[in-house]
Formats: structure tokens, C-alpha cells, sequence
């Protein structure tokens, strides 16, 4: 099922020639990739490959050198209200390790993300409520991250990230550290989320994944850092 | 959770800290209120002088830098009595001294008897001194109550014993802590004979006060007339000496609180740089950064400035029991004192927490994720 072949409908994720260097060290050397709107594609390739690297981007957490990238058919740029903005509502992004407030209980972590939208408090709390039921982590609604195992902290993240209903879901190992039972939760959500329209791109060594995803993108196919 | 909320919790989570800027600003609250009453009252009390007798105007000798220190002579005196438009004109002669160790500093007023009426001096019990009596004495009843005296008994001051001949009341609440002797006693005791201290000046119904004024600072260029709170700053630079350390001392102890609250912050954040990074990589605005970080130090400032108001009126008390302080400094509460403590605090928590605040901004939302 890999492929590097940019689908025919319209894009959810458009990258051009987008090329990362930290120093003297390339992460990623002129990326072409499109995901198609309300396409799952999985992000494959070994470690240092530039996985991570290429979801930050699109996150718009860090620029690229070179290159343009467009996400929910917005082109990223410099203005820091745009780039607020997407981050909030437009983009929801899975942590590889969780990056939860360890003060805050997962219903405010949750909430938290949904601070700035035209949500009240009510539809906060109601939101977070709905994700944290669909994953099957209500009875820990009030708990704190460190008091909750790797997994419960990873469906929080994924909870988290879902929380503005984002027309591109980036998701950086999002199973990794699940069981199968709760693998299956995130999957069927993601599975949910892309009939509705969604685009997910998820960065994954795991074959439960690569099994759900509509197809699965080599980095080493794209970035000619790693060939 | 409201935004508030998170405030709140984020204070909570974190006493130590919240202590310790609570602490920074309620000392500095502490030291502005202190020295804001102190002021103030020492002010109030020094120009209470301005009522004595219920005198139109005073009158002292100019370029004085403490007029209780100045000299006039007081044939002046008499001879500004003749003004036309002055109803009377009464000098007294104003000294200090120790009586006890309980009263380090007494404050003596020389004046002739026929003078005491028109001083607004209001004898409670027993009778004047004489004019030319060399051992007598008249007490203010807080005085005399103070140092345990009635009429009748002795008192004595430097080595030499009065007897008690009355005691009084003015209209003034610091003269109630005086003694009183005859005018020329106590010119004599001082080596200021034919001098006085002050003129007290009571102008003739209808009469312009400002032409006299004006008349007697004409014609008398060694004195100055002085009617109003604002007379008496210019004339007496102590005033003007204990305002500015007033302002001195306040900005002292803010630059103290500041500094007290920018180091906690900084802490702060320093130690949640992957938190800021984990509210700016989910789309929290830089502002709303800035919010949370001010919020929380202007919520622990509030509180810190409520307990350094408490601690002020403490430290108040303190001083007014001070025996160098008694009889000179009764507190004087004034509102403004406190809003401008609550300022001082709202002011401080930004000050002090804007820089932290504007770091928390500009954290990069991929550095402070990859911190681990």
C-alpha cells in the first residue's frame, strides 16, 4: 500500500519542495506530499528519518526553510494570529509524548484547548465530557496525567486534539503506547472523523495502524535527506 | 474551568511560590503604608498649628528650615496687633525638652495669661500661672495624665521643680500634650529674651486678610505670614524634608517588591517553559499568555497588598507607642493611604511580572515541546 502518488481530490494537506535543516544537520531535503481531504494516511520510516519533523511543520510549531505548506487549504504563513488560529481550531495535533499539564485533570486539559473559541464554559466542559466518554476514559475525567498509566495519558492527547472537531488531525504515534482494546477506540474515532470529512496523517511503526490507514507514505520515498 | 479558573489553580498548585510574591509585595505594601500614615499624621499634627486660637494667619521667620526653631521679636508682634484690620496679634514662644525617659521630647509653649484666652487655651481645673512666676506650670490633661501630675503637685523638667497651677485644653489636639509656662520665664530659661516663636494673627470681621498679608510681609522682610497647609510647606522645609523621604522611602520599597516579585516570576518561569510551549503549540495566543502570567501575579499581589495593609496598621501601632513619637504623632488614617497601597501592589505585580510574562509569550511552541 505505500505510495507517494498525490490523490486526485482536493488536498488537506499540500506540501511543495520543503526542505529543514537544524545546523548542519538536514531533516528534510525538498518534501513534495498531498493528503487528500477525508484521507488517512500513515506517515512510515526509521527513526531520524524526519517524520516528526514534517508533522511540526504542518502544525505550524516550527517554519520551513524552504518551501510552502498548506493545510485545510490554508497556506501557512508568518502572521501570528493566522498561525494561533490553526493550531487552535483548524489543525488537531497528537502528541508523541502526550504534552499534557500535569496540574490540570484531563476534562481542563481537554477544556484548555478550547480556550479563545467561540465555545463557553458549558460547551467546554460538555465537549470534553462527549471525547473523554468516546474513549472510554470518563470514570478519570478528574484525574491529573500523572497519576494515569502511559495509555490513559495518550487518549487524553488524542482527546485533546479533537476537542475544536479539526479539519486535519496530525497524530505523532497516537497507538503507541495503547493496548489493542484502546487502539481500537482511537482508531474507530479516526475512522469517524474521516468519513466526516476529516484528514488525518499519522506518524506510526504500528502495523494496527498502517492496517486502518488509507494508504502509508514513505518518508524515504519523499525526502531526499534519507535516500 | 473558567480562564480565572486556571488562574486559581495555577496559585493553588504553586504555595510556595505564591507565598514568597505574596511576601515581596506585602512588605512593600507595609512600608508605604507606614510611611504614608506617618507622614501624613506628622504633617496634620505640624500644621495643626495653623488653629491656634483660631488665628486667621501665623506668622514666622522667613527661610526658616524648622519655624518651631525660628525667632521673632516680639515687639513685631505687638506692633502687627496695631495693624489696621488686626483684631490681636499673639506671640508665643515654642521650646522642647525631656521630662522623663517615658517623654523624651515635651514640647513647652511660653505665654503671657492675658494671651491664653484668645490662644483657645481652656483651663479645666485650677487656675493660671502667674506673669512673672519663676515655678509655675500648667499642664495639657493629656500630659498630665501621661505623666500621672494633678493640680498642685510638682514637676520637675531639667533640674528645676514646678508646681502644677491648672490644666488645660486647646483646641488643638497635640497642645492637650503640652506644658505651658509664663511667656517670660521661658524666654529667660532660653536666652531669648524679648522673643518669640510664632505670632498668632486674628483679623477684624470684614477685614481683607490677603491686604494684611500682604501689608506685614511688605513691611516685615524677616518674617512670613502663613495661612494656609501649603504657606506652611514653603515656610517650614521640614515638611518638604519628610514628604520626600515619604517618596523616597516608597520607592524604595517598591523597587524592593518589584525585584522581590520579578524573582519568583522569573522562577516560575523558567520552570514552566514546556508548560507555555504546550499552551502556545495549541494555539493559545501570546496575549493570553501574557493574561495568565499577570493574572496570576496580580490575584497573589491583591492578597499580598491586604496583608501588608494589615501589617502597615501594625507597624503603626509600633510607632505611636515609640516614647520618641509620643505626643507628636497620633495616627491619622486616611483612605487615599490605602488605595494607594492597593495601586502600589497592582502596580508592582505588573512591574514585576511583565518581563516573565513577555518571555512566557515568546516561548517557541517546538522548543518548549521537545524540553523534556
Amino acid at each position: 500500500m505505500s505510495s507517494t502518488t498525490p490523490p486526485t481530490d482536493s488536498p488537506g494537506i499540500v506540501v511543495r519542495n520543503v526542505s529543514k535543516r537544524y545546523g548542519r544537520t538536514v531533516a528534510l531535503d525538498h518534501v513534495d506530499l498531498e493528503v487528500a481531504r477525508g484521507e488517512f494516511a500513515v506517515l512510515a520510516g526509521p527513526s531520524g528519518s524526519g517524520k516528526s519533523t514534517l508533522l511540526n511543520l504542518l502544525a505550524a510549531l516550527e517554519k520551513p526553510d524552504t518551501g510552502t505548506i498548506e493545510v485545510g487549504g490554508h497556506l501557512l504563513g508568518r502572521h501570528a494570529r493566522h498561525l494561533n488560529h490553526l493550531r487552535r481550531v483548524e489543525v488537531g495535533l497528537v502528541f508523541q509524548l502526550h504534552n499534557l499539564i500535569p496540574r490540570l485533570t484531563a476534562l481542563e486539559n481537554i477544556e484548555a484547548a478550547m480556550f479563545g473559541t467561540h465555545h463557553g464554559r458549558k460547551a467546554r466542559v460538555a465537549r470534553a465530557h462527549e471525547l473523554l466518554d468516546r474513549l472510554d476514559l470518563s470514570h478519570r475525567a478528574n484525574e491529573r496525567p500523572p497519576t494515569m498509566s502511559g495509555g490513559e495519558r495518550q487518549r487524553v492527547a488524542v482527546a485533546r486534539a479533537l476537542a475544536n472537531e479539526p479539519e486535519v488531525i496530525l497524530a505523532d504515534e497516537p497507538t503507541g503506547s495503547l493496548d489493542d482494546e484502546s487502539a481500537d477506540l482511537v482508531l474507530d474515532l479516526f475512522d469517524e472523523l474521516r468519513a466526516g470529512g476529516a484528514t488525518i496523517l499519522a506518524v506510526s511503526h504500528d502495523a494496527r495502524l498502517d492496517r486502518r490507514g488509507d494508504r502509508i507514505v514513505s518518508i524515504t520515498d519523499l525526502n531526499c535527506a534519507v535516500q | 474551568m473558567t480562564f480565572v479558573g486556571l488562574i486559581a489553580r495555577n496559585i493553588i498548585s504553586r504555595p510556595l511560590r505564591a507565598v514568597l510574591t505574596a511576601s515581596a509585595v506585602a512588605i512593600g505594601v507595609m512600608a508605604v503604608v507606614a510611611l504614608g500614615v506617618l507622614t501624613t499624621s506628622l504633617k496634620e499634627t505640624a500644621t495643626q498649628i495653623l488653629d491656634v486660637g483660631n488665628a486667621d494667619f501665623t506668622i514666622a521667620q522667613k527661610n526658616s528650615s524648622d519655624i518651631i526653631n525660628g525667632t521673632i521679636d516680639a515687639e513685631d508682634i505687638a506692633a502687627i496687633g496695631t495693624i489696621p484690620g488686626v483684631e490681636r496679634a499673639v506671640g508665643a514662644l515654642i521650646s522642647t525638652d525631656a521630662y522623663d525617659e517615658s517623654n523624651p521630647l515635651v514640647i513647652e509653649v511660653g505665654l503671657a495669661p492675658a494671651d491664653q484666652g484668645p490662644f483657645g487655651v481652656n483651663i479645666l481645673d485650677g487656675e493660671s500661672y502667674g506673669p512673672d512666676a519663676t515655678d509655675q506650670v500648667m499642664l495639657g490633661y493629656v500630659l498630665a495624665k501621661q505623666i500621672g501630675k494633678k493640680v498642685g503637685d510638682t514637676v520637675t523638667v531639667d533640674g528645676h521643680d514646678y508646681q502644677v497651677t491648672g490644666l488645660y485644653r486647646t483646641n488643638i489636639s497635640f497642645g492637650n500634650s503640652t506644658m505651658m509656662f509664663p511667656l517670660s520665664y521661658l524666654q529667660g530659661a532660653n536666652r531669648l529674651s524679648g522673643q518669640v516663636t510664632l505670632g498668632f494673627v486674628q483679623v477684624a470681621k470684614g477685614a481683607d486678610i490677603k491686604k494684611i498679608r500682604a501689608t506685614i510681609d511688605g513691611d516685615y522682610q524677616q518674617l512670613t505670614t502663613i495661612e494656609t497647609a501649603e504657606d506652611f510647606g514653603r515656610a517650614d522645609r521640614n515638611l518638604t524634608l519628610i514628604g520626600a523621604a515619604n517618596t523616597g522611602g516608597s520607592l524604595l520599597a517598591g523597587l524592593i517588591a518589584v525585584t522581590g516579585v520579578l524573582n519568583t516570576s522569573l522562577l516560575s518561569f523558567f520552570e514552566r517553559i514546556r508548560e507555555f510551549g504546550i499552551y502556545r503549540s495549541i494555539g493559545w495566543s501570546r496575549s493570553r499568555v501574557i493574561a495568565l502570567v499577570l493574572g496570576e501575579a496580580i490575584v497573589v499581589s491583591i492578597v499580598g497588598a491586604a496583608v501588608g495593609v494589615f501589617l502597615g496598621w501594625g507597624a503603626i501601632n509600633v510607632l505611636e507607642n515609640l516614647k520618641q513619637l509620643k505626643g507628636i504623632f497620633t495616627p491619622t488614617y486616611d483612605a487615599a493611604i490605602f488605595g494607594r497601597s492597593l495601586g502600589f501592589g497592582l502596580v508592582v505585580a505588573f512591574l514585576g511580572a511583565l518581563y516573565p510574562a513577555l518571555r512566557a509569550a515568546f516561548v517557541a511552541p517546538i522548543t518548549a515541546v521537545r524540553r523534556e
